[in-house]
């Protein structure tokens, strides 16, 4: 098995517009509807990544013949083209293509998105790449004056580039990729007779243990992606492999594109990736261009996402230029879907856009897809009322949505995809889920409407139990958005909540407290479950209990918290708990070991006997016959003999390590 | 030898010399548990409850010299001081070779193991002091899943000691196992008779539901092999199944002038000078606590000596850190303060000292301090949440609605009464 080269190089030469016309050759039936589409710019219709994979067994020692040979090697670059659409969003075989790419915008002024972004980014990059500030009209209409400079400017490239690395970010699908390579291009265009090439990072298929271990009998050294991605930027950097001017006599300026950053797990992994990235930002010499999707905003239980948000900022420390794509607004996808869905003639209601639109959280590609699979089948589809479906989705929660909710939490299927098979979860991180419960924050109703909605409800409350409605879905659907454990949450809630409620409160507080005392009850009263232990039948029952236990806990917090102290700025403490429980574990198994050691002659005593007795009284025993130094400064803090000493120590050491770790462990968690 | 405490109800198999003929020990009458109309009350219960420390005994520290505790605790029956009448019936018992099921109960400090100890001697003789500990390893098929639990035991030939509560919520497996392993090997004794073994559970209440009930159905079905010791506080959490099918042995707290007499033997043995009123001061301060007052008093010895008349009683450390808390809570009734105490309790807790006797103690505390008017009510709330935190998991979480029902409460009546 050789190693894939992990470089794919797209070139817009004039050879690969004869790839072009293969491609296009192979999945014929598209012409039709791209013609539709490209009618501004011809060129750009081609799709502009093409990777190709190179079976070679050397790469370590890539060289710049490399790069000619690879335009020698330009037909077996055709041929694997077509496998290697896969990246950019694939081309089925059979000239059937996903909607996502079929209306993929063709041209920057097609990108309706986010239009300002998109010329703010075009402008950037033209600064990045050409240094030179009128770029700015570029997409306007210095086409000429553009194309004169950039001629200029391959022909004579200055040396000391200064900083020539743009970092994009955004959430998955708002079109990180496809605005960079429209952007390219649009250069393309624009500059056709020069021959830029874009050199992307082909991340290496995984190897998979079978492939492995038959890879070790064969004796080649199993190499981790992370290693083989060090390497290529390695070669970036000190080698200028894809610098132009090293390219034997030809002048194509060179952009890197680094999309699909090798999976890193754990610190360590992470920190490589970070010092590699950056030291590839501060020192390239040729335009690069770094990719990184956001998952903090959307995808909550990821342990990396504080990984990735150090990586960003690093990058930019280091010196990239950076660009965030926000998730695309309701208002654009629909826009979007009712263009496509003129396009494909397929009558979808106004309504179902709309609810389709909301539902992809900024996600267009989703949104794109969402939008086929509901032509696909219309009839069962549109039967149902819509009504239902803008209740599960409805913003403001009537009751009748509580309950739908609720009952859809209790079947262990959080997601309301009941109505709309296709939608997207939102989902929150634990730590926003949290502060939702925690800030409280209400509607403000003017209590006589509130009497009045009431009286309608014929439901009358007493006034201390009344409450405005929460400004917010329902605590279970935000739970379960949030992936939330109820332990957890409710150790969470515990840690937190006191700051929340005002000084005052103190009938609050004892409300809140009891809630939780509640929802304890309800956790422990079920069997005292050990996670790995469960049988299946118990499990069942415990997580009804469980569930029953984090709604206490939460609207709990809520109803009793009836007066949140002014909002301001609250960081969210980790629980003391756990590693009060940790280290309280720790010192009762060294009793325990204490008393196997030396109270070996009658019989067992009891931890309580121990703890509160004996230990104290030995200690204090010990203390006053060996050294009368220590008074009781702090209680709890045991005075020491001095054959002790290093034992107190030693343990204190291992607390303090064991606490540190298992601080860093659970922050990981969330 | 001084007052004896007198047994507050006749046991009828002692005295009733037909009842020895019946061998099976499941044939005696259930006895009626003892303060069950009086444990019906939640606060009374606490109070029970709340005195959770047992045992009596021995921990030779590490250091060479033996605690006062363990070196003067009688080794025999015959020896025992303060529940002589308990312990000559018990005598007898035995000298009938066969004897019921025992759970003894009482509050911590009242000679519970001591009594035990003394009566494993009795039947065995000196053997029964020749003992080891190990860590054994059980591993137990349960249907779907083997588990393995590690518990330290204490065995003799004749007898094994352990704590089931150890082994947390898995402790009927324990208490199935060991049972009938001990049924398989059941020693011979010198007529070449089948002798029985004896099991000692500690904290029976603190047995989970389920290990009492297997426990009940294993004390039928082994009871030809082996005879079982229960010691717990409080009998009330002991399953009524489990109290019937054996003798009860109610072990009450000593009375002050128990403790003084005990106080001033031990003052004898080590030719102290107690001045006089010192020793008394001392069982005040114990809580009739035997061996809190012997532990009292080498403290008392080793802070100074010669005694002076006036000399501070010190309490142990976490007791002050407690009254500490108290007086946070009377101070100041807020959300900042409840975080505070949050943090103080915590500390306490890591150093195991369990939850019950924290709450317990910080309730004392706190009614020094209060109203009477006031005081039912947060007695109330103290037994409320006590008794939640044994159906809970985290202790923290119901002591601090106690704290925080407690500020509610207070500041209530220091607004109505003050402003």
């Amino acid at each position: 098995m050789g190693k894939r080269r992990p470089v794919v190089v797209l070139s817009s030469s004039s050879s690969e517009e004869e790839g072009e016309a293969l491609g296009g050759s192979a999945t014929g039936g598209l012409e039709s509807s791209r013609s539709r589409s490209r009618t501004a710019q011809p060129v750009s219709s081609k799709r502009p990544r093409v990777g190709s994979s190179k079976s070679r067994r050397v790469s370590s020692e890539a060289s710049p013949e490399l790069e000619v040979k690879f335009d020698l090697l330009s037909e077996d670059f055709c041929e694997c083209r077509h496998e290697f659409r896969i990246t950019p969003g694939f081309t089925c075989m059979d000239g059937i293509e996903l909607w996502v790419d079929k209306h993929k915008p063709r041209s920057l002024p097609e990108l309706a998105v986010h239009k300002k972004k998109v010329s703010e980014n075009v402008m950037v990059m033209l600064m990045l790449f050409w240094q030179n500030p009128y770029s700015l009209f570029f997409i306007s209409r210095m086409v000429e004056e553009v194309k004169k400079w950039m001629e200029e400017r391959v022909k004579t490239p200055k040396e000391g580039f200064g900083n020539c690395a743009l970092l994009i970010t955004g959430q998955a699908g708002v079109g990180k990729s496809v605005c960079f390579c429209l952007f390219f291009a649009a250069v393309h265009v624009i500059a056709s007779q020069l021959e830029a090439e874009l050199c992307e990072w082909m991340t290496p298929t995984p190897t998979l243990w079978q492939e492995h271990i038959h890879n070790t009998n064969s004796e080649i050294r199993y190499m981790s992606k992370l290693d083989e991605f060090e390497n290529f930027v390695e070669k970036i950097r000190k080698y200028s492999l894809l610098h132009p001017m090293k390219i034997g006599g030809s002048r194509k300026p060179v952009i890197v594109l680094i999309d699909d950053i090798p999976a890193a797990a754990g610190r360590v992994a992470f920190a490589r990736l970070n010092k590699c990235l950056t030291s590839l930002t501060q020192s390239t010499q040729v335009p690069t261009v770094i990719l990184i999707t956001e998952y903090h905003k959307t995808e909550s239980g990821d342990n990396a996402t504080h990984y990735w948000e150090e990586l960003v900022s690093s990058l930019e420390r280091a010196g990239a230029y950076k660009v965030a794509f926000n998730p695309i607004t309701v208002n654009s996808i629909r826009k979007t879907l009712s263009k496509i869905c003129q396009e494909e003639k397929s009558h979808v209601t106004a309504e179902w856009i709309d609810q389709i639109a909301k539902a992809s959280g900024g996600d267009i590609r989703h949104a794109i897809t969402s939008l086929q699979y509901c032509c696909l089948k219309p009839d069962r589809f549109f039967s149902l009322p819509a009504s239902t479906l803008s209740n599960s989705y409805g913003e403001m929660n009537s009751d009748k949505s509580n309950l739908l909710s609720n009952s859809s939490l209790e079947d262990g299927n959080p997601d309301c995809k009941i109505s709309l098979p296709c939608g997207r979860d939102e989902t929150l991180t634990v730590f926003h889920a949290l502060g939702k419960f925690l800030h409280n924050k209400r509607v403000a109703v003017d209590p006589c409407a509130l009497v009045a909605a009431v009286e309608q409800d014929s439901f009358p409350l007493q006034e201390r139990f009344a409450r405005n409605p929460l400004k917010m879905d329902t605590p279970e659907k935000v739970l379960s958005q949030a992936h939330g454990q109820v332990q957890p949450i409710v150790d969470f809630l515990h840690e937190n909540v006191l700051d929340f409620i005002s000084d005052d409160e103190v009938d609050n507080v004892w409300l809140v407290t009891s809630y939780l005392s509640d929802a304890d009850c309800l956790l422990g009263g079920v069997l005292r479950p050990t996670k790995r232990q469960m049988i299946p039948e118990v499990y069942e029952v415990e997580s009804v209990a469980q569930s029953f236990a984090a709604s206490v806990a939460i609207r709990g917090v809520l109803f009793a918290n009836s007066k949140p102290s002014p909002s301001r700025w609250h960081t969210i403490r980790r629980p003391r708990l756990w590693q009060v429980e940790q280290s309280s574990r720790h010192n009762k198994t060294l009793m325990l070991l204490e008393r196997g050691e030396t109270y070996n002659n009658s019989s067992l005593c009891s931890m309580s006997y121990i703890a509160a007795e004996c230990r104290p009284t030995i200690k204090w025993l010990r203390a006053r016959t060996l050294l009368d130094v220590h008074k009781h400064e702090n209680h709890l803090h045991y005075p020491e003999g001095e054959e002790d000493n290093s034992d107190w120590l030693l343990m204190d050491k291992l607390k303090g390590s064991n606490s540190e770790e298992s601080e860093e462990d659970d922050i990981e968690d969330w | 030898m001084g007052q004896i405490l007198q047994v507050p109800y006749p046991l009828p198999s002692l005295l009733n010399p037909h009842l020895h003929l019946v061998k099976s020990p499941l044939f005696f009458p259930a006895f009626p548990p003892l303060l069950t109309p009086l444990l019906l009350s939640r606060a009374l219960s606490l109070s029970l409850q709340l005195l959770l420390h047992r045992a009596f005994f021995p921990l030779s520290p590490p250091h060479p010299k033996m605690l006062w505790v363990d070196k003067y605790r009688p080794r025999t029956l015959d020896k025992v001081i303060v529940h002589e009448e308990i312990a000559g019936n018990l005598k007898k018992l035995i000298s009938e070779q066969d004897c019921p099921h025992l759970l003894f109960y009482g509050p911590p400090g009242s000679g519970k193991k001591t009594l035990i100890m003394a009566l494993l001697k009795q039947m065995f003789g000196p053997g029964a002091e020749k003992v080891k500990l190990e860590n054994k390893m059980w591993k137990i098929d349960a249907g779907t899943r083997k588990i393995e639990l590690e518990l330290t035991m204490l065995s003799s030939t004749h007898h094994v000691e352990l704590n089931p509560s150890d082994a947390g919520f898995q402790d009927r497996y324990i208490v199935q196992e060991i049972i009938k392993e001990m049924a398989r090997n059941r020693p011979i004794d010198t007529k070449g008779k089948k002798g029985y073994k004896v099991l000692v559970l500690n904290e029976v209440d603190k047995l989970s539901r389920e290990a009492q009930h297997s426990l009940r159905r294993t004390m039928e079905k082994y009871s030809a092999s082996c005879r079982l010791i229960l010691c717990c506080n409080s009998s009330s959490k002991v399953t009524e199944a489990v109290r019937s099918r054996c003798l009860n042995i109610r072990v009450n707290a000593p009375t002050e002038e128990q403790i003084i007499k005990v106080l001033e033997f031990i003052g004898k043995k080590e030719n102290l000078q107690l001045p006089p009123g010192f020793a008394a001061r001392i069982a005040a301060q114990s809580n009739r606590s035997l061996r809190r007052a012997i532990l009292s008093l080498e403290t008392c010895r080793v802070q100074q000596y010669p005694f002076t008349a006036n000399q501070a009683v010190l309490p142990m450390d976490w007791e002050q850190y407690v009254s500490e808390i108290a007086s946070d809570i009377i101070m100041e009734q807020s959300p900042k303060r409840l975080f505070l105490v949050r943090g103080k309790i915590y500390e306490l807790l890591v150093n195991c000292i369990p939850p019950e006797i924290i709450l317990k103690k910080l309730l004392s505390e706190l009614l020094k301090k209060l109203d009477s008017e006031l005081k039912h009510e947060v007695c109330h709330w103290a037994a409320y949440y006590e008794h939640r935190m044994r159906l809970g998991q985290k202790a923290i979480f119901h002591i601090e609605a106690f704290v925080a029902k407690f500020m509610s409460i207070y500041k209530g009546f220091l607004i109505a009464t003050f402003s």
